[in-house]
């Protein structure tokens, strides 16, 4: 039996997947990039731009989808999912890597101890209610000492004795605890170098000084403590009277320049050639003080004048 | 004292959270640029890239005044780099795109990488030719999908330059890692060539080559078509879709090796990360210990108003009501009731 000729026919329908190349095209399948590292055809390229370029891409492209499709795939509503491994192609990342998270004072405890970390339940049973009940929050369970309707007052209480307002600062003290551990572990965190603490002492110092003269008699009649500092203002400086001459003109140009140059100005200086006339003030002269607008109205409403007596003759 | 920055609601801490390094990185946000004189053709050029950019890209449609290969301060008083520095902070955004025409260097496009904030590394290209993507009276793929790309020449794997503009033009397009893509998406290719190498250039000396005698680049963009072939994988015809840019390259520069190598640092992912996610956080969702993937759905509130019950005639309203007018057939039980009441009053 000849099939040569189905083998043609099925030729004829369908076009070959398969690309011929010298070197054959690298796939990196998992950014979906196909690089063809053949040097470029200078006779195709010459002849026609555009379908050397397609078929080029074609051809690429062809490798790529090839390699694509023989990927595991999971079936899904809209098509085939294929499975792509991790790209091989290296590019630069735009944020440094996530640094982990420093443990806290009691994380690091914890772990000194050897204690087992253990999730708290967010609810709670309560015996009374016979039902879960937060354990904070919306009628958490810790506030059930303030919101009981009877409490028991020890004997020796003072007459002003408020058992709802100690739970309930009780409480707040607590949440006031954790909020500044919270602090202090984030601080701790991003750590504490001896050059903040140089700057914190220099602020101290500032601070003090700030307030050692911020009274009436700006300090001199305030009680001294023991071992304080006499204050130190600041001294003024000058420049030597006699300075090499080359120091003396860049100081001088230096200055010229800040001068000269506009990062800083906000109103320009008039030109040179219109430097003759202020036209501002002369604008202020002929306009008696009331401005351009003023003196256009009063030309215009002249001009017009003018044009109607020549027609009313 | 150390000032502790701590967002003051959920919303401002989601916003953070996002911002914050990953270890699987999200797409880059690209800013498009225009200069102090961008032209037409760069106008149009900018515009097709940022239709194929979409949704990450952000244009800044204003004339500024930004020379980033220029390191003297302008006239506002800060550097180019600074101005990049802080828009990049602004917008989380770390690439970008900027467009500007001089006489002496008429119709170009510079693509700027950032890395943690700063610049790392630049190109100039000038547009030589530009057909934009409307004059392809032609379909075009949906914003947000991901385009498959195709780099010709051997250059790319050899020669310093079109390294470096292969990374970045991957940046731009490509750079997000994903774990699986469905097939019937792929839509389109962007293809980048070259002119055929010179016979100058050779990998040698790389270095003592000037922008004259480097090849030229062609970016075409094509849709896919994919044809039936008798086997599983399909036949691809290409048909072009716009934009066709021919690029000439101009100054560059590179990262500097200490920044480029933290750039290159690849974080370390076990299996079970890529299990549960890829470093992102995945709700809802967890493997359980005989390695089954469960799932949390939340199905929403019951509109208990529309459910059908048992119809009795006991529960009728009207019945052993002698004079009661069944106005409205009993259909359905409602159980709200309100049009029925309307109109028995």
């Amino acid at each position: 039996m000849d099939v040569s000729g189905l083998i043609a026919s099925h030729a004829a329908k369908f076009q070959s997947v398969t690309v011929e190349k010298d070197t054959p095209p690298e796939v990196d399948v998992g950014f979906l990039i196909v690089t063809d590292l053949n040097p470029i055809d200078e006779e195709s390229y010459g002849a026609d731009l555009e379908s050397h370029l397609q078929k080029l891409a074609r051809d690429g492209t062809q490798a790529l989808i090839s390699k694509l499709f023989s990927l595991p795939t999971t079936p899904s509503p809209d098509g085939p999912v294929a499975q792509l491994p991790p790209p091989t192609t290296q590019i630069p990342r735009s944020k440094p890597l996530p640094k982990p998270k420093p443990p806290t004072k009691w994380e690091r405890f914890a772990a000194a101890k050897g204690i087992q970390k253990k999730v708290r339940e967010k609810k709670i049973w309560d015996e009374e209610k016979q039902e879960w009940v937060n354990r904070w929050g919306k009628d958490g369970k810790n506030k059930e000492k303030e919101e009981q309707w009877i409490t028991e007052v020890p004997l020796n209480a003072d007459v002003n004795f408020d058992p709802v307002k100690v739970a309930r600062d009780a409480r707040k003290e607590r949440v006031a605890k954790n909020e500044k551990q919270q602090l202090q572990n984030i601080k701790r965190a991003q750590g504490t170098s001896s050059n903040t603490l140089e700057e914190r002492k220099k602020q101290i110092e500032r601070t003090v000084a700030t307030t050692r003269i911020s009274t009436a008699s700006m300090g001199r009649f305030d009680k001294r403590l023991e071992g304080e500092k006499k204050l130190k203002g600041v001294k003024r400086k000058f420049d030597p009277a006699e300075a090499p001459a080359d120091a003396e003109r860049n100081a001088s140009l230096a200055l010229l320049n800040k001068m000269e140059s506009d990062a800083k100005k906000t109103r320009r200086e008039p030109d040179a050639q219109d430097s003759v006339l202020n036209v501002r003030k002369a604008v202020r002269f002929a306009s008696k003080g009331r401005g351009a607008l003023a003196l256009a109205k009063d030309s215009r409403s002249k001009s017009r004048n003018a044009k109607g007596s020549r027609k009313s003759r | 004292m150390l000032r502790t920055v701590r967002p003051k609601n959920a919303r401002s801490k989601r916003a953070l959270d996002a911002r914050a390094p990953k270890e699987i990185e999200d797409a880059r946000t690209a800013i498009f640029v225009k200069g102090t004189h961008a032209g037409e053709r760069v106008s149009s050029v900018m515009k097709d890239l940022m239709a194929l950019k979409r949704p990450h890209c952000i244009s800044f449609s204003k004339k500024n005044d930004i020379h980033p290969f220029d390191a003297t301060t302008s006239s506002s008083g800060s550097t180019s780099q600074s101005s990049l520095e802080f828009w990049a902070a602004k917008n989380d955004a770390s690439l970008f795109v900027i467009g500007q025409t001089t006489k002496k260097r008429p119709h170009g496009l510079t693509l700027v990488r950032m890395y943690d904030g700063r610049v790392l590394d630049m190109c100039e290209v000038g547009v030589e030719e530009h057909k934009s993507m409307d004059s392809f009276k032609t379909p075009k793929p949906r914003p947000g999908n991901k385009p498959l790309m195709h780099f010709a020449s051997e250059l790319f794997d050899t020669h310093p330059r079109f390294i470096q503009l292969k990374s970045l033009l991957i940046s731009l397009f490509n750079g997000e890692v994903i774990d699986s893509i469905c097939l019937n998406g792929l839509e389109h290719v962007i293809s980048v060539s070259l002119s055929p190498t010179p016979a100058g250039l050779t990998t040698a000396s790389p270095e003592t080559t000037t922008n004259l005698n480097l090849p030229k680049v062609h970016i075409r963009a094509y849709t896919t078509q994919l044809l039936p072939s008798g086997t599983r994988v399909p036949r691809v015809e290409l048909t072009p879709m716009g934009p066709a840019l021919d690029l000439v390259m101009r100054r560059h520069q590179d990262a500097d090796t200490e920044t480029w190598k933290q750039a290159m640092k690849r974080p370390k992912v076990v299996k079970k990360d890529i299990e549960s996610g890829l470093g992102k956080k995945r709700k809802n969702m967890e493997v359980d210990e005989m390695g089954d993937l469960r799932g949390r759905v939340h199905v929403g509130k019951q509109d208990l108003s529309k459910l059908v019950g048992k119809k009795m005639k006991g529960l009728k309203k009207g019945s052993g009501d002698d004079n009661a007018m069944d106005l409205d057939g009993e259909d359905a039980w409602d159980i709200g009731g309100k049009k029925k009441r309307k109109i028995q009053t």
